[in-house]
């Protein structure tokens, strides 16, 4: 299960997710950011403050997220992940790719 | 070595996979895992069976525990289609690319991984974490 909600913030998509993010549900967090993404380009802030769970496959929509806005020359920067988060995007590299805050 | 058996067969369906980190969460608690090596043992798990979901073309995949007094073993079977793990290379994030990322990271957080992979006979992850161990 996972919860997605969004609002402009300061010319920044805020976007919290809360649940788990696995192979069953990252292609709607995909889908979802993308239409976000198409209704108006701006940098992305992914809050998961309440996001219990990931794995490579929820990483690889934010990789593919990341991508699209590198093109735009926007940026994604993550709040408020959990030590077993930042666990997983240290050991795969990517909390050097992507901009970690809180 | 006595151990203490758990066997599952699941259909190749994604919805499935937040139950396996549950079943693994249960196992591990009782054993006497650390909140770290349960979350750790959640990723792996879902990782070689969101493999078996995603790559195997099969319609069902196994779950076997192995529960000894100081380790957990599991094994995450498919008689799908296989492939050639050899071909797999460390991510190379400089690159980006969306997936591959999977076994890295059971690799990465597992105390002992193989894989026995063969085409078209399929896929078997044999993963190992021991328990009071710091990996």
């Amino acid at each position: 299960m996972i919860n997605i909600e969004s609002k402009i913030i300061d010319s920044c998509w805020n976007v919290s997710l809360s649940g788990e993010l696995d192979v069953s549900n990252c292609n709607e967090l995909k889908v979802y950011l993308n239409e976000l993404l198409e209704k108006e380009m701006l940098n992305i802030t992914l809050d998961i403050k309440n996001l219990e769970y990931i794995d490579s496959t929820g990483l690889g929509v934010i990789i593919s997220i990341l991508k699209v806005l590198k093109s735009n020359e926007k940026e994604i920067s993550i709040m408020n992940a959990r030590d077993n988060i930042k666990k997983i995007l240290n050991i795969t590299g990517l909390d050097k790719i992507f901009n970690l805050e809180g | 070595m006595n151990c203490e058996n758990i066997n599952m067969e699941i259909t190749s369906n994604p919805e499935l996979v937040s139950i396996i980190r549950l079943t693994v969460s249960g196992i591990a608690n009782k054993m006497g895992f650390s909140m770290e090596d349960i979350d750790d043992l959640k990723v792996c798990i879902s990782e070689a069976c969101t493999n078996a979901i995603k790559h195997s073309n099969d319609t069902k995949f196994r779950v076997d525990f192995n529960i000894f007094k100081n380790k957990l073993e599991i094994k995450v079977k498919d008689e799908g289609i296989g492939y050639d793990h050899n071909s797999l290379q460390k991510p190379d994030f400089n690159e980006l690319k969306e997936s591959g990322m999977g076994i890295f990271i059971i690799k990465s957080l597992m105390d002992e991984v193989s894989i026995e992979s063969e085409d078209k006979k399929g896929t078997t992850i044999n993963m190992t974490k021991y328990l009071g161990v710091d990996s």
